[in-house]
């Protein structure tokens, strides 16, 4: 993205021959074959070229050694994480994105695309004038933490996403957590019963965050009382990131049941056939368990 | 606990004489300008100035930041020079050569006890870009950077971030004054132990949006002959070449120059400042500003008059400020019966407003520690009203042990350090 003043590509008909050479300036740094495709998408209105200017516009922005992981042709690749662009370097390209395709995007649009599918989608969908398909909602930490009732140091989710009835976490095993000093001695094996624990806060987060009751003190009153099909089939050590995952099984009110798995690295770590959550009311705590 | 000792410990410098400290040097031995021939970069203004000091090697001529060029073997990822003014590539340059003439590690750099103060004018030229682009354009099309490049204390911004600067930081501006008073803020952090080491890094864009306004002020040379356009003390000066550039210094306490066994370029010794109140752009016709700010400097030294022996003058080759330096150098030291040696280096480097001051601090600490004392040069007939000034005409082969370095800013803002040879 130039701080050059040029003035925009949109708003010009397709024959104009000065939009063309705009074009073309603003797009000066990607590679040829991206802007073929702009200029002919801008001719024919064809989507298919959508993909070809989107991630043409994405590799201008990045260093040169993340190029081959853009290219690899993997729709999971995540902006910030894999290719290393910053926020800033998301408006500029989104920005690129906009003059040469002509569409608008809005912030809290952005803030949804995540991985280069996210983008791919999303464009072609906003120039088809299809509507949208939901996209899974990501939450950083800051969120989790203020909307979830266990706190630092018992917060064994450090991000989230929820997908309808699904939602996924992770978090990672610093090796700092205070029980690993006698779990064991000498040997930190990250605790079966906190796999556990993750898993049903992040059952708790799905819940907090997609039901309208959440926003009536739910969250001070939200209880495990029980688990059940439970297996660990892994060590978890500092070090290991778990990739936890729950889904809504059945919502019968005051219970809430989730079904959940935990893998490392893709490798199986731990499951539970059902982890049951009770919505109590705020004085009406049960005993049934410790407050989670 | 009493005051801590102050050292300059880091110097980076990029500039019409030289882009590092070797270069530089060089040229204040040989009394070697950095002048060349400047048209306007948009043929359409029509100007009658002649001469700049450029900075070579650097290319930051374009509207667009990725056309940038830097000279080898120095490199700035896009991502940290989107959101650099045109002078940020100069700064950022001599960051990275202060850091490695103080010999710091990451560690030293990125604490809690380390800060930084800086200061430039900002960058006109993007300013006026991001607003032309908002009128035509709308928000919506104006570069996410384009603030943070362009307003004054972009300099902050850009290095507190990119080189993961944890302590105090501020952006400063008193115009000409600007790095100086960084400079004096940062020696007070470290001597009253709230910081252990300070980067003042201060910086100015060169080109028409940056240099061509003075023209209006009058305060620059029309001149095409560089040996006539800039001579301070000089009977027939006619104002000052403008340059830019970037220039960082690095202070530390006496602790962690002992505790690093770092060599010291020089110590600073205190400053002083005061303001003129007198008229916005020009200076008080007998430099009482300047005068109070000298003296305060001495006093925060513990220094008599008589002891100071090489005063670095701000003198930029007018006729108004150049004249009420003089009176304040003869008022501070001639009436009290000492002489001390006077130069001005602007006659080699040119004037570039919030740079000047950290790059003639620059300029005094390494000629300490290189052992010279830099001459005036380009002065054939000295101007009769500054008889009873030791004007020194030639780089002298031995260094001052104590000396000052002044610098006055717009609205009559005066600041004077003092410096001691290690």
């Amino acid at each position: 993205m130039s701080n050059e003043a040029t003035s925009t590509n949109q708003n010009q008909s397709p024959s104009d021959p000065s939009a063309d050479e705009l074009l073309k300036e603003t797009l000066k740094r990607c590679s040829p074959e991206t802007i073929t495709a702009a200029l002919a998408f801008r001719q024919s209105g064809d989507i298919s070229l959508v993909p070809t200017v989107v991630l043409g516009i994405v590799e201008r922005f990045l260093e040169p050694e993340v190029v081959d992981t853009l290219k690899s042709g993997d729709d999971s690749v995540r902006f910030m994480e894999d290719l290393g662009m910053d926020s800033l370097t998301m408006f500029e390209a989104i920005m690129m994105v906009e003059e040469s395709l002509g569409v608008s995007i809005k912030n809290e649009e952005l803030w949804d695309l995540r991985t280069v599918g996210d983008l791919k989608t999303f464009i072609a969908a906003k120039l088809s004038g299809v509507e949208v398909v939901a996209q899974a909602k990501s939450f950083p930490i800051e969120q989790i933490a203020a909307v979830m009732p266990q706190q630092e140091p018992f917060l064994f989710l450090q991000s989230a996403e929820i997908d309808g009835a699904k939602a996924k976490g992770a978090y990672t095993i610093s090796g700092k957590e205070g029980f690993l000093k006698g779990h064991f001695k000498g040997d930190p094996v990250f605790p079966a019963s906190i796999m556990l624990e993750a898993l049903g806060q992040l059952g708790v987060f799905h819940f907090l965050t997609t039901d309208d009751s959440a926003s009536e003190g739910a969250g001070s009153s939200i209880y495990f009382t029980g688990a059940d099909g439970v297996r660990c089939s892994r060590v978890c050590r500092p070090g290991d990131t778990l990739e936890l995952s729950v889904e809504l099984k059945r919502r019968r009110d005051p219970l809430v049941v989730y079904s959940g798995k935990i893998t490392v690295a893709g490798e199986k770590a731990a499951s539970a056939e059902e982890i049951s959550l009770i919505v109590a009311p705020a004085e009406g705590a049960s005993a049934s368990g410790a407050k989670e | 606990m009493g005051l801590q000792r102050v050292f300059v410990t880091g110097i980076g410098i990029v500039s019409s004489i030289g882009n590092d400290a070797p270069a530089v040097v060089g040229s204040l031995r040989a009394l070697k300008h950095g002048f060349e021939p400047f048209a306007p970069q948009n043929a359409k203004i029509p100007s009658d100035v002649k001469l700049a000091g450029t900075v070579k090697g650097f290319d930051v001529s374009s509207p667009d930041f990725e056309d940038w060029t830097l000279p080898a073997p120095y490199r700035i990822r896009r991502d940290v020079m989107r959101s650099l003014p045109p002078h940020g590539p100069y700064v950022h340059v001599a960051m990275s050569q202060a850091i490695e003439s103080a010999g710091l590690e990451e560690p030293d750099i990125s604490n809690l006890d380390t800060g930084m103060y800086t200061s430039s004018g900002g960058s006109t030229r993007l300013i006026h870009q991001n607003t032309t682009r908002l009128h035509q354009m709308g928000p919506m099309r104006c570069p996410p950077t384009g603030i943070v490049a362009s307003i004054a204390g972009t300099l902050s911004f850009n290095l507190v971030a990119q080189f993961k600067i944890r302590g105090n930081s501020c952006g400063f501006s008193s115009a000409c004054a600007s790095s100086g008073h960084a400079i004096g803020f940062a020696y007070d952090d470290i001597a009253l132990g709230r910081q252990k080491r300070m980067f003042v890094a201060a910086g100015e864009d060169l080109n028409d949006e940056s240099l061509l306004p003075f023209a209006g002020m009058r305060a620059l040379s029309l001149e095409g002959d560089p040996q006539r356009a800039s001579c301070p003390f000089d009977k027939s000066r006619n104002g000052f070449v403008s340059t830019g550039g970037g220039a960082v210094l690095i202070l530390e306490s006496e602790e962690e120059v002992l505790r690093r066994g770092a060599r010291p370029y020089a110590e600073l010794l205190g400053w002083g400042q005061a303001s003129d109140g007198h008229n916005v752009a020009m200076s008080h016709p007998e430099g009482v500003g300047l005068v109070a700010a000298m003296q305060r400097a001495l006093r925060s030294a513990s220094l008599d008059a008589g002891e100071v022996e090489y005063i670095n003058a701000h003198a930029t080759s007018t006729l108004v400020g150049d004249l009420s330096e003089g009176r304040a150098i003869r008022e501070v030291f001639a009436k009290q019966g000492h002489v001390p040696k006077v130069s001005s280096t602007k006659a080699l480097t040119g004037h570039g407003l919030s740079l000047a001051s950290a790059l003639e601090a620059s300029i005094v600490s390494l000629s300490m520690k290189e052992g010279f004392t830099p001459g005036s040069a380009h002065i054939r007939d000295l101007d009769p009203e500054f008889e009873g000034v030791n004007v020194i005409r030639e780089t002298l082969s031995e260094a001052p042990k104590i000396a000052l370095s002044n610098s006055s800013g717009f609205g009559g803002a005066n600041v004077s350090l003092v410096f001691k040879q290690v």
